[in-house]
């Protein structure tokens, strides 16, 4: 699907940092994938219903692994909840079909993680802060999904809307979320497929090395420094040997689109420090 | 297991109950499974009666909890937990729950969605065990290695992490309705994967419903009944059962008492007067309902503040 002559593909100058991370994430989906959102995860849902007004009108969306390709959806506070999927054209039941359907490699093989810190190797923790599991120093809210998906031989983009030192950290305190373990072909030799494939922030877009599997700027935002992308880092981010470039920005009709008909409410922006 | 303590308060087919009766399948010390989502369709009339009775020691076992999690930490109604994740989204974190378990005054066990799925299936079907493909390279497996083992699969592909069977003493569910025989029905919609397993792995079954209608109803949508009133042992009759959480196609979660507990929660003392005037004072639903502002609001409007 190409662009339409009657759309706005002009880069928006009147955009917020959440607008563009959605455009971001959205640009990761094409119409041959199957996504799924989890819990409070408003941000992959703007991002996958953008893609299907925009480039991917074919993207295959099984709202919370419930309800198949919902149109007229309202954004609730709770992603789980039923205003997202009421106009779906068929309900999964989310045991035998959903569950059992995801296991394998076949369906679903991209998975958007959120989660309050990941590391230079793309493990994402969201259980607990501190080293002891039964009296941690900070409970998170849960690996959920993560846990199962990890694993699960998907692809998994990433989204942290707050980039510094304590979100983007050398070693995760716990391993809620399997990436590249320790690097290099640890993941493969557990027998794992997939990984961590990128990661968009508040500030920058990260992928992984190919052979190291670490952590590599592939681009900042407009009005962000590599310096301070670096600084805002808990560990020494690998470069691209091209160079970073600079992440383009949404394009009016984008931004028209999340603040007019996906999220009026601006849940997308749950999570921020702007918010 | 179900021995003298095992009290079905119904007389031949009729599960019908009130809650304070059905409440006696549950003793202190037990493990309840509780169904619902992060704000979504959870038995928070049990939840409340449990907090109304001063129950003590009680186990849980949720997917994703929610408010009723936070109120039962909050209350000390509970010392562990086996769960997926504990939140209120959008509403926020759990902030009750998390200290019990930063303190170590609630343990917790973590697992993936498929894991704990696996263990209280695993209990459905009689089987020791059951193996998933999720989990592997987490630290989840070491963290809690009394229930979860990589095992080589014996057919030569990769390892495979075996999910140890969960027997909750009593699993508890809301709905839409049932009759007296204990069938249960939901209108269309979301089949959550709790909801479906939890009734078959637990030794007993109480069921809210927001209302008890004649088995002629049920009849004209079989496909609607979601649980068999065979495998059910109290169901009783609770409008608003789900309140403060939503119950799809009845009632949205209620925002502003949602807010009004994340704000409260951040201190003990806020924490303990909202206990007090919500859940402690009122000595019953009807009460409650009123205290929440349910008896002024319709339920229409409950969800719709802020």
């Amino acid at each position: 699907m190409g662009d339409h002559p009657w759309q706005d593909n002009a880069p928006a100058e009147d955009y917020t940092v959440d607008e563009l991370m959605v455009t971001v994430l959205a640009s990761w989906f094409d119409n041959s994938d199957e996504v799924v959102n989890g819990m409070a995860s408003a941000m992959p849902v703007c991002a996958f219903a953008l893609a299907r007004l925009t480039h991917a009108p074919q993207l295959t969306w099984v709202a919370a692994g419930i309800g198949l390709d919902p149109r007229e959806f309202h954004l609730p506070r709770s992603t789980l909840e039923a205003p997202l999927w009421q106009d779906a054209v068929a309900y999964l039941d989310h045991y035998r079909d959903f569950w059992h359907l995801v296991q394998g490699e076949r369906h679903f093989r991209k998975f958007c993680v959120g989660a309050a810190q990941v590391d230079r190797y793309g493990n994402a923790n969201n259980s607990i802060l501190g080293d002891d599991v039964h009296a941690p120093r900070r409970r998170l809210p849960g690996t959920a999904g993560l846990g199962d998906m990890g694993s699960l031989g998907k692809q998994l983009y990433f989204w942290q809307p707050r980039h510094s030192p304590r979100t983007l950290v050398e070693r995760v305190d716990f391993i809620s979320c399997a990436g590249y373990l320790r690097g290099g072909d640890e993941r493969e030799r557990l027998g794992l497929a997939g990984g961590p494939q990128c990661m968009v922030t508040n500030l920058a877009v990260l992928d992984f090395e190919p052979v190291t599997r670490r952590m590599r700027l592939l681009s900042v935002h407009p009005g962000v420094g590599v310096e301070q992308v670096q600084n805002a880092t808990g560990f020494e981010l690998a470069l691209p040997d091209n160079g970073v470039t600079r992440t383009p920005a949404p394009t009016r009709e984008q931004v028209r689109l999340l603040r007019d008909v996906i999220d009026p409410e601006g849940l997308r922006r749950y999570g921020f420090d702007h918010a | 297991m179900l021995n003298e303590a095992h009290h079905v308060p119904s007389v031949g087919s009729d599960k019908v109950c009130s809650l304070a009766e059905a409440i006696g399948l549950v003793r202190d010390g037990d493990m309840v499974a509780l169904a619902g989502m992060a704000t979504q369709s959870a038995p928070m009339a049990v939840v409340r009666e449990f907090i109304r009775q001063g129950r003590r020691q009680l186990g849980l076992v949720c997917l994703v909890g929610g408010i009723g999690v936070d109120w039962l930490a909050a209350a000390g109604v509970i010392d562990r937990v086996v769960c997926c994740a504990v939140s209120m989204e959008q509403f926020g974190t759990c902030r009750q729950f998390a200290r019990a378990a930063e303190s170590g005054r609630v343990r917790v066990q973590e697992l993936s969605e498929w894991a704990l799925l696996a263990r209280l299936a695993a209990a459905a079907q009689a089987l020791p065990y059951l193996p998933i493909r999720g989990l592997v390279g987490t630290d989840l497996i070491a963290a809690d290695s009394d229930n979860l083992r990589v095992l080589d699969d014996p057919f030569g592909g990769p390892p495979v992490v075996a999910c140890r069977r969960l027997i909750p003493d009593v699993a508890v569910l809301h709905a839409h309705r049932a009759d007296r025989a204990g069938n249960v029905q939901c209108e269309p919609g979301a089949r959550w994967a709790d909801a479906s397993v939890m009734p078959k792995a637990a030794r007993r079954v109480l069921v809210t419903v927001e209302e008890i209608v004649d088995s002629a109803v049920l009849r004209r949508h079989p496909d609607r009944t979601v649980l068999p009133g065979f495998l059910v042992d109290a169901v009783v009759e609770v409008p608003h059962g789900a309140h403060p959480t939503s119950l799809p196609d009845r009632y949205d979660y209620d925002t502003r008492l949602h807010r009004e507990w994340v704000a409260a929660a951040r201190h003990n003392t806020s924490s303990s007067a909202f206990l007090d005037r919500y859940l402690h004072t009122p000595p019953d639903e009807q009460s409650y309902l009123v205290a929440a502002g349910l008896g002024t609001r319709n339920k229409e409007q409950a969800g719709q503040d802020g």
